[in-house]
């Protein structure tokens, strides 16, 4: 039976930060918690699939206990079982400790139903880093297939998949045996719009918790602030630009306009020569 | 459940005042309720002035206030401003009749209160639904059983249908309880900036006290440039809501757009040093329904009732709406219940409603100001005329130190009859004496 | 003792990508930067490249040229197209021999696929998108760390991380952040040819296709002029104004994201946070309103010209130049006269 699993995160909508013009700070107040959404198109995909071949997603968090919400919405979408797991001695983790946390249940949920894929967005929009998806393939030692756009076709005969990537200069088709972990661009599917029945059932849905001792027992170590090799040494909000001289067409007329700043692009001589080289 | 479908005892559509009361209550006496949302969260979609009052929120939940709703300050101070081009005439109470336990109107904010109502509701044990919108009802033998939604498997089931979806009733439409769109003369565009501003500067500029005290304004004159409509200002804990609402009409055959008519009361000389230095934090737009008594559907058929900004159910000039809406909400409530009790869902059992909101304000208010609206449109230039007047007359009174008094009343009578004939005047003042009164 | 800063020469069909050569150029920037503490300890730094491939022992001569001392060349059959398990095992097992202490890895495609993997192998620290990099002192080090800036919260925080107790410290860096040092045709350096084995089981996928995109031409990164479209183009056709004066001006096509999520343009010309970091020296930005998620890709450009309606739009803040009028005519206007610039040069 088709089993997939969807890392998820929960990120505040880093589309509405908004910086404090007076005293320079992240007003965080009012800036609402999204499903992150490279991973909602990875639970699409995940659901797509299952559709096709019959079978569950699971879909799997390390959060705060608010990330609930996101694993509602996932449901929503046609998941079958969302987990968070969620514990105080795994705040201030790095990649690296969720990357720990997050193989070794991924590992414990492996053992009792098989996996075939393994789902993540290809970065979550407040970290940016897309180191996660490849660390938990290291640990767990899974074929890694980044930047996929498109699952072309998923074999459960004989045990692989067939996944294109997108790269800077081509496509490329990998094929990769089960289980193995892809990272996923929006292209991979599109968010449905849920059915009446799954939105009723993810309104009732009550995920799973698990912590940092149970199910799975992890090592103090490697989790939270101690196993995290980076941290922040000190944070600051980006130089506010003061911005140059505005013309405006509606007073100076359009023509006027452009040349005003034909003739001030082509006052600097690197730009002259870059424009004028072209024939 | 027998078969798959989705059933339950009452749908109710739209999770605003009247929705989530209804809701509310259904659930309290033990039915199956469903309540249909199509925004994000309730209160996503609604938006206002404004001020809630007390009489309803008891009415629904006797100890509202230990619920700790989520309300800005109260209002201790109330009344008109007439405003002329230049100048402004306020006519405020405070003290008083005013000083009720508890205070019988608070300034609110819809997004917060519309969710905590609606978390009222769910408490009693109502199911809300939301990012989903009703479509079209199910219908067996003409009779309403359900309602189709948007989405796909979107079919519920229940004997009765409470319609609370909002001042655009496409569903009420759709049902045939009134036979056309709301008419541009009847909706009103009410748009309205919330400034925030500290608590201590509000209290300075405004006289009030302290956080515990607030003040509810209906604006009048020159802010609607004569166009029929009324502004408002209302004080929240530390912001400050301004706005103005004008008919649909009145815009389209004026030609002025809703964020001059805005811009222009902001910028008013009496108006601009109230706001001065504050942060705009939201704008935004909402339509009211101002048709009142002619515009009303028919408020039930077989199988559904209609209650709140759906059944037009808003006084505009007594800024009464959020409370009709909870009262009618209840009145489906108890129809919707008995109906149950009685396994009779036809419009004849249905027509209790009707009957039970005769009893209240709800419908004698709305019958008694049913002239109001046809008033303003047969007399266009009443909202400019008279506050212009009212300012003229008492900035001369007040001036007229060292003149003639006998002079004095000439020119004020004289700066009355310049903008309106003596007999027409009266003739206004006993026209709008009686639609007031309703007769 | 030998501290070693590397960098990953990345390489693809037998081409090197050019922002190997950029980090060439920040290691050894960044190895001055502890001359101070070498004088003290006696110790040497050295910048160093890691080069994996099939044939591309040329590429390793092309790296001393940009300032690498030594180039560590792993050349072999399993090698000849990036997969991510023969690459990892690569530069872990190297990692591994000669305990570099930055590795440096250019944040392409291929580069964040491969340091995730070979930090989680090393279990070490790795920062990505870094936007500056310098070594300094840090919550009393002992010797200075790589201090590691990116943007974070969609780029409106910019942070600045350590890796205190893990070693190689790890960073990532976006093509053009920084600007290539010039070659030394001259320069002198090593090439030590390293032996891994790549066993079958090791080789857990394959490429079975591949697919050059009608774009693939679309080398946004290292263009010189970049014209770019916004939501306020109103539409695809927009695209096809912007491509008008981007031919014009002998410049390349980029979009905000806006445009690429409703479908106007395809993500391959998308600049900001999501898309491809850009400096070119002269960037257009029409109907762009400047979200900050697109300025962290675009905001280094040396000419910035904003064409919006809105005189509020915040992409004004940093714009060189601005225009605010309707961009469906300023545009045709600035393409007639350009094109009469060019007929009067003739």
């Amino acid at each position: 039976m088709f089993h997939a699993l969807v890392g998820i995160k929960q990120v505040p909508d880093t589309t509405s930060i908004r910086i404090d013009p007076e005293t320079n700070n992240l007003i965080r107040e009012g800036v609402p918690t999204i499903l992150n959404p490279y991973d909602a198109h990875a639970v699409a995909a995940a659901v797509e699939w299952k559709r096709k071949l019959g079978g569950k997603v699971t879909i799997i968090t390390m959060g705060p206990p608010a990330a609930v919400s996101a694993l509602r919405e996932c449901v929503e979408m046609g998941a079958d079982r969302g987990i968070l797991v969620s514990d105080r001695r795994f705040s201030g983790a790095d990649t690296l400790a969720t990357s720990y946390v997050l193989a070794e249940a991924i590992r414990h949920i492996h053992s009792l139903e098989p996996i075939q894929m393994i789902f993540f967005g290809k970065q979550a929009i407040d970290g940016d880093t897309a180191q996660v998806g490849p660390g938990v393939a290291v640990r767990l030692d899974l074929p890694l297939v980044t930047y996929a756009v498109n699952i072309r076709e998923v074999n459960m005969q004989d045990g692989f998949a067939l996944v294109e990537r997108r790269t800077e200069s081509r496509n490329e088709v990998v094929k990769a045996g089960f289980p193995l972990l892809l990272t996923c661009e929006k292209d991979i599917a599109q968010i449905p719009y849920a059915s009446l029945p799954d939105l009723v059932k993810s309104l009732r849905y009550e995920p799973e918790m698990w912590t940092a001792d149970t199910p799975v027992t992890y090592d103090a170590a490697q989790i939270g602030l101690k196993g995290s090799p980076t941290m922040v040494f000190k944070t600051g909000t980006p130089e506010k630009h003061s911005g140059g001289e505005v013309i405006k067409s509606a007073e100076v007329g359009v023509e006027t306009a452009v040349k005003m700043a034909l003739d001030k692009i082509l006052s600097i001589e690197s730009l002259a020569s870059v424009l004028g080289a072209q024939k | 459940m027998s078969d798959d479908k989705i059933r339950f005892d009452v749908i109710v559509i739209g999770a605003g005042m009247a929705g989530s009361t209804a809701a509310a209550l259904v659930a309290r006496s033990g039915l199956k309720v469903a309540v249909i949302e199509r925004g994000q969260n309730p209160g996503g979609k609604n938006y206002f002035g404004g001020t809630v009052y007390t009489h309803a929120l008891r009415e629904i939940y006797p100890d509202f206030m230990e619920r700790k709703p989520p309300l800005e300050r109260p209002v201790t101070e109330t009344g008109f401003w007439f405003l002329s081009p230049d100048g402004m005439v306020k006519a405020t109470v405070q003290g008083g009749k005013l000083k009720n336990d508890p205070i019988d109107a608070y300034v609110a904010q819809r997004a917060k209160f519309d969710a905590w109502w609606a978390s009222q509701a769910v408490k009693e044990g109502a199911f809300i639904i939301p990012k989903t919108l009703v479509v079209d009802f199910i219908r067996e033998d003409g009779k309403v059983v359900g309602v189709h939604t948007d989405r796909a498997q979107g079919e519920i089931y229940a004997p009765v249908v409470i319609i609370c979806e909002g001042v655009n009733n496409l569903l009420t439409q759709k049902l045939g309880l009134i036979d056309h769109d709301i008419k541009p003369s009847a909706a009103a565009l009410g748009i309205k900036q919330l400034i925030s501003l500290p608590a201590e500067t509000i209290n300075a500029r405004l006289g009030l006290p302290d956080k515990n005290h607030g003040m509810a304004i209906s604006v009048i004159g020159d802010v609607t440039m004569g166009l029929p409509g009324l502004g408002f200002l209302y004080t929240g804990g530390d912001s400050l809501s301004l706005g103005v609402g004008v008919t649909l009409q009145a815009l389209r055959e004026s030609g002025v757009k809703p964020y001059e008519l805005l811009q222009r009361y902001l910028n008013h000389p009496c108006i601009a040093p109230i706001i001065a230095g504050g942060r705009l934090m939201e704008y935004g737009a909402h339509l009211i329904p101002e048709g009142g008594w002619r515009e009303m559907p028919k408020l039930y058929t077989d199988g559904a009732l209609v209650a709140g900004d759906a059944a037009a159910m808003v006084n505009a000039l007594h800024w009464e709406g959020t409370n009709m809406a909870i009262i009618a909400g209840k009145e489906a409530a108890e129809t919707a219940i008995e109906a149950h009790k009685q396994g009779d869902f036809l419009a004849r059992s249905l027509s209790s409603y009707s009957a039970r909101l005769k009893k209240r304000f709800i419908m004698q208010d709305l019958h008694q100001y049913r002239n109001l609206s046809h008033f303003l449109e047969t007399h266009p230039d009443f909202m400019k005329i008279y506050p212009d007047f009212v300012n003229d007359a008492l900035g001369m009174f007040f001036t007229g130190f060292g003149k003639p008094k006998k002079q004095l009343y000439r020119d004020i009578l004289r700066s009355l009859t310049d903008r309106r004939p003596l007999l027409k005047a009266v003739g206004d003042i006993v026209a709008f004496g009686r639609t007031i009164i309703g007769i | 003792m030998t501290r070693r800063f590397w960098v990953f020469i990345e390489q693809e069909d037998g081409k090197a990508h050019p922002v190997a050569w950029e980090l060439l150029g920040v290691a050894r920037r960044l190895a001055g930067e502890v001359k101070d503490e070498l004088t003290k300890s006696g110790d040497t730094a050295v910048v160093e490249g890691i080069l994996v491939g099939q044939d591309v022992e040329a590429l390793a001569q092309e790296a001393i040229r940009y300032g690498a001392d030594r180039v560590y060349l792993v050349d072999a059959p399993p090698f000849k197209h990036y997969l991510n398990k023969p690459y990892t095992s690569a530069l872990t097992t190297l990692v591994k021999k000669y305990s570099p202490e930055v590795f440096l890895v250019g944040a392409s495609t291929l580069g964040r696929d491969l340091a995730g993997s070979v930090a989680t192998s090393l279990r070490t620290g790795l920062t990505a998108d870094c936007t500056q990099l310098d070594m300094g002192v840090a919550r009393d080090s002992v010797k200075k760390l790589l201090l590691a800036t990116r943007p974070a919260f969609g780029g409106n925080v910019i942070a600045t991380i350590i890796c205190k107790n893990h070693q190689p410290q790890m960073a990532t860096v976006r093509p053009r952040v920084f600007n290539a040092p010039q070659p030394d045709p001259n320069a002198k350096g090593e090439v030590l040819r390293e032996e891994i084995e790549i066993t079958p089981e090791m080789v857990n996928a394959q490429i079975v296709e591949f697919i050059t995109n009608a774009d693939s031409s679309v080398k946004l990164e290292y263009a010189d002029v970049i014209v770019s479209g916004g939501r306020g183009l109103g539409g695809p056709k927009g695209f096809e104004l912007i491509k008008e004066l981007a031919d014009e001006l002998g410049g390349v096509v980029g979009s905000s994201r806006g445009c690429v999520d409703a479908g106007w343009i395809k993500y391959d010309h998308q600049i900001g946070q999501t898309g491809k970091t850009v400096r070119p020296k002269l960037y257009i930005a029409a109907g762009i309103s400047g979200a900050i998620q697109h300025k962290v890709g675009m905001q280094d450009s040396d000419f910035i010209l904003a064409i919006n309606r809105d005189p509020h739009a915040p992409i004004f803040d940093i714009a060189t130049l601005g225009i605010v009028g309707d961009l469906y005519e300023v545009i045709p206007a600035l393409i007639k006269q350009v094109r009469a610039m060019k007929e009067t040069r003739k």
